[in-house]
């Protein structure tokens, strides 16, 4: 707000019937209604939160609805009824779901362990090859996985001829290549947390005695629990929802995950419309785990844990 | 118990560096030994090393009867508070404390009655159950004390542990500090860059410049006899006074310190057989605050002790008058000034700009005013001698 005129004589008041010498001119501020100010940002909320609960309205609504057919799917379902659900449990889905969860839990839990131990030594030890390791996993993390695949393919062929439990059409070959995957980026990630806990207090800790395994497990993964919540979550999501991989190596329907089944009951045309139902039953289940597991690992995933750690 | 020697430790980092040199130091069983000096002068390395988080790149370290150059920290029976506190913030104020007890598996009941007893004596009897984050500054250092103190180890290494408190609590914990050291007679290496806290807590003090020691000694020792301007510089507050001067012969010997002439008593150059090749040659001298006194309030004085000055300022802190004069004199150059220089910069001293300012306390009672003409009187049997060149004291 500026003020632009003069003010005639020293008169500190002036008399109530005179307006006042001066004129108010407003240069920007407060001005325009409440839409300029504060409502176009809630229009622009509410048209990203439509356009992203669009498709899973869709797919509830679906799986809520009792004919089952695409065709027949609306956005608002007119009838519901859990026959789809009941159905889709009926059929190969549990077992899908259960490979989908072993793989899950599995690629996520080792991948997150391996990765925070090598974290730890290439964040706290200093030995010859470190800056090559480091380099090196970033450098292997660049090329896409499913150019390899296949190599990878064909690798596991051969190991399928030789013991076929780590082989195709199991599930734990799956998590065998999931687990690699992973491993570059979350190292990085966590690498990049992990210096940023004081080295203090593992020379704290080891001046009280305490050997590199205590350090690790005592001292630092409780300091690191945020970046272990991230990690193991979206390796639990990447697992859970990769598709291109598990399609090559799970042929065989008992060994299928959920992505890969649910997606073999709309392969083709004719099943594509009658069996829209049930895949979206099986999709709504399938994100109960994921959904569970992100509302658990919410608190664990609040930086700031080691504040307090050091000065006063 | 123990003592620890350290016998021509180096310190070579993988850079080149050669943070450490020839370092000498023997703590005594039971002593309390504060290691001071300006900061990047290998202070916290030479700890480190002593607490086993460095290596050794040469000499030998003992503790106890034990040579313990290549055993790991855990064995060296030692407890250190870092200047971080380096407090475990998952753990409770009495987990962090009982944390080492725990690696070395000790029974529950003999640690929590260890850390009880620690608590009390620190007052964080009603702390124990909070986290570190909840606790104040001070709350903090007490800890970090507590976590050294249950282990009951050989030696205490303590790495500038007050820095991050504020002034008060700092003199507080100063105090509690050495207190509870008397009381467990646990032989204590104690890092910091204040000449106070060396001062006021060592039993002897160690100090070093540029990785090198400098003098060890008790610390009215360092303060009344400096082994070279440095020492002479960084102890005392405010730093001792210095100017070059030139020796002449008139009697006795005398100094020529610009316009004034001040002889030198007879006991003085007795005392310092070496003044004599100074003789028609500069030297530098120093004269710490308190030699000086306003002539108006000394009685017994002879004449020849007097000096005129112009005050420049005046800073009345009741139980002294701070008079702040300018010298003609020029200040020594050195290496050991400017190191001084260097240091006084990044602490919060000012620095003179110009010209050599000297300064000296006065009694309460003196009536000096800014731009008054005064005469002083310098107590010459304390003034010290230094070669301007290298800085030694001037002795033998
Ligand atoms: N890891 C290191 N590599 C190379 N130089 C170092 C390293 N650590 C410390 N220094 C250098 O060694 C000198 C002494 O450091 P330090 O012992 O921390 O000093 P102080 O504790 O007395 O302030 C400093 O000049 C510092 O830069
Ligand atoms: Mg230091």
């Amino acid at each position: 707000m500026a003020i632009i005129g003069t003010q005639a004589g020293p008169a500190l008041s002036t008399p109530d019937d005179t307006p006042p010498p001066y004129e108010v001119v407003e240069l920007g501020g407060a001005q325009g209604g409440w839409f300029r100010r504060v409502g176009w940002s809630h229009l622009v909320g509410i048209l990203a939160l439509a356009f992203s609960l669009f498709p899973i309205v869709f797919v509830v609504s679906a799986a809520l609805n009792p004919v089952g057919t695409l065709s027949s799917s609306t956005l608002f379902p007119t009838q519901v009824s859990l026959v789809n659900f009941t159905d889709t449990l009926a059929g190969s889905f549990p077992r899908w779901f259960a490979n989908t969860l072993i793989v899950g839990v599995l690629s996520a839990g080792v991948a997150m362990f391996i990765s925070a131990s090598a974290a730890f030594a290439f964040s706290r030890f200093r030995f010859r090859g470190r800056r090559g390791g480091l380099l090196s996993v970033l450098l292997i993390q660049l090329f896409p996985q499913f150019l390899a695949i296949v190599a990878l393919y064909l690798i596991f062929t051969e190991i399928t001829d030789v013991w076929p439990a780590i082989g195709l059409n199991s599930i734990w070959g799956l998590t065998l290549l999931y687990l690699g995957g992973a491993l570059g980026v979350n190292t990085w990630l966590m690498k990049g947390f992990f210096d940023t806990i004081p080295k203090d207090l593992d020379e704290s800790a080891k001046v009280d005695g305490a050997t590199h395994s205590q350090i690790y497990f005592g001292i630092i993964l409780p300091l690191v629990r945020p970046i272990l919540a991230v990690t193991g979550l979206l390796g639990f999501i990447g697992a859970v929802n990769e598709f291109l991989i598990a399609s090559v190596f799970l042929t065989d329907d008992r060994a299928k995950t959920a992505a890969v089944g649910l997606y073999g009951l709309i392969a083709d045309d004719q099943t594509r419309n009658t069996q829209f139902g049930l895949f979206c039953a099986g999709a709504v289940l399938l994100a109960i785990p994921t959904v569970l597991l992100f509302m658990y690992l919410q608190r664990h995933i609040v930086g700031g844990l080691t504040a307090g750690a050091v000065k006063g | 118990m123990a003592q620890v020697v350290l016998d021509k430790v180096n310190k070579k980092y993988d850079n080149g560096f050669h943070a450490v040199q020839d370092l000498d130091i023997d703590v005594a069983d039971g002593e309390f030994l504060v290691l001071v000096g300006p900061s990047g002068c290998g202070k916290t390395t030479a700890l480190r090393m002593v607490a086993g988080l460095e290596d050794i790149s040469s000499g030998t370290l003992r503790i106890g009867d034990r040579v313990v150059n290549t055993l790991s920290s855990r064995e060296r029976d030692i407890a250190m508070v870092f200047q971080s506190y380096a407090l475990y913030p998952h753990m409770t104020v009495f987990d962090n404390i009982a944390y080492g007890l725990k690696i070395r598996r000790m029974s529950s009941t003999e640690i929590e009655q260890r850390v009880r007893k620690a608590g009390d004596m620190l007052e964080l009897g009603h702390l124990l159950d909070r986290k570190p984050k909840q606790l104040s500054g001070g709350q903090r250092q007490r800890v970090a004390m507590g976590r050294a103190i249950v282990r009951e180890p050989q030696v205490f290494l303590m790495d500038e542990p007050l820095s991050n408190l504020d002034a008060k609590l700092r003199v507080q914990m100063r105090a509690e500090i050495s207190e509870i050291q008397r009381d467990l007679k646990t032989t204590t290496l104690y890092v910091t860059h204040d000449q106070t806290e060396a001062m006021t807590m060592g039993d002897r003090v160690a100090l070093m410049k540029a990785g090198v020691l400098q003098q060890l000694g008790s610390p009215q020792h360092l303060y009344d006899h400096p082994d070279n301007i440095f020492v002479a510089g960084f102890i005392g507050s405010p730093p001792m006074n210095m100017a070059v001067a030139r020796l002449i012969r008139s009697d006795g010997l005398s100094l020529q310190l610009a316009e004034t002439v001040l002889p030198i008593p007879e006991s003085v150059v007795r005392a310092r057989p070496g003044l004599a090749r100074y003789v028609d040659r500069d030297v530098a001298i120093g004269i710490r605050s308190e030699d000086m006194e306003d002539a108006s309030l000394a009685r017994d004085d002879a004449p020849e002790s007097r000096v005129r000055a112009k005050v420049a300022l005046t800073e009345a802190l009741g139980s002294e008058i701070v008079v702040h004069f300018d010298v003609a004199a020029p200040k020594p150059v050195t290496a050991d000034t400017k190191a001084l220089d260097k240091d006084a910069q990044t602490s919060d001293v000012p620095v003179a700009h110009r010209g050599n300012v000297f300064v000296a306390s006065f009694g309460p009672r003196s009536r000096v005013r800014p731009r008054d003409d005064i005469e002083i009187v310098v107590d010459r049997e304390r003034i010290h001698f230094f070669d301007p060149d290298t800085g030694h004291a001037i002795r033998d």
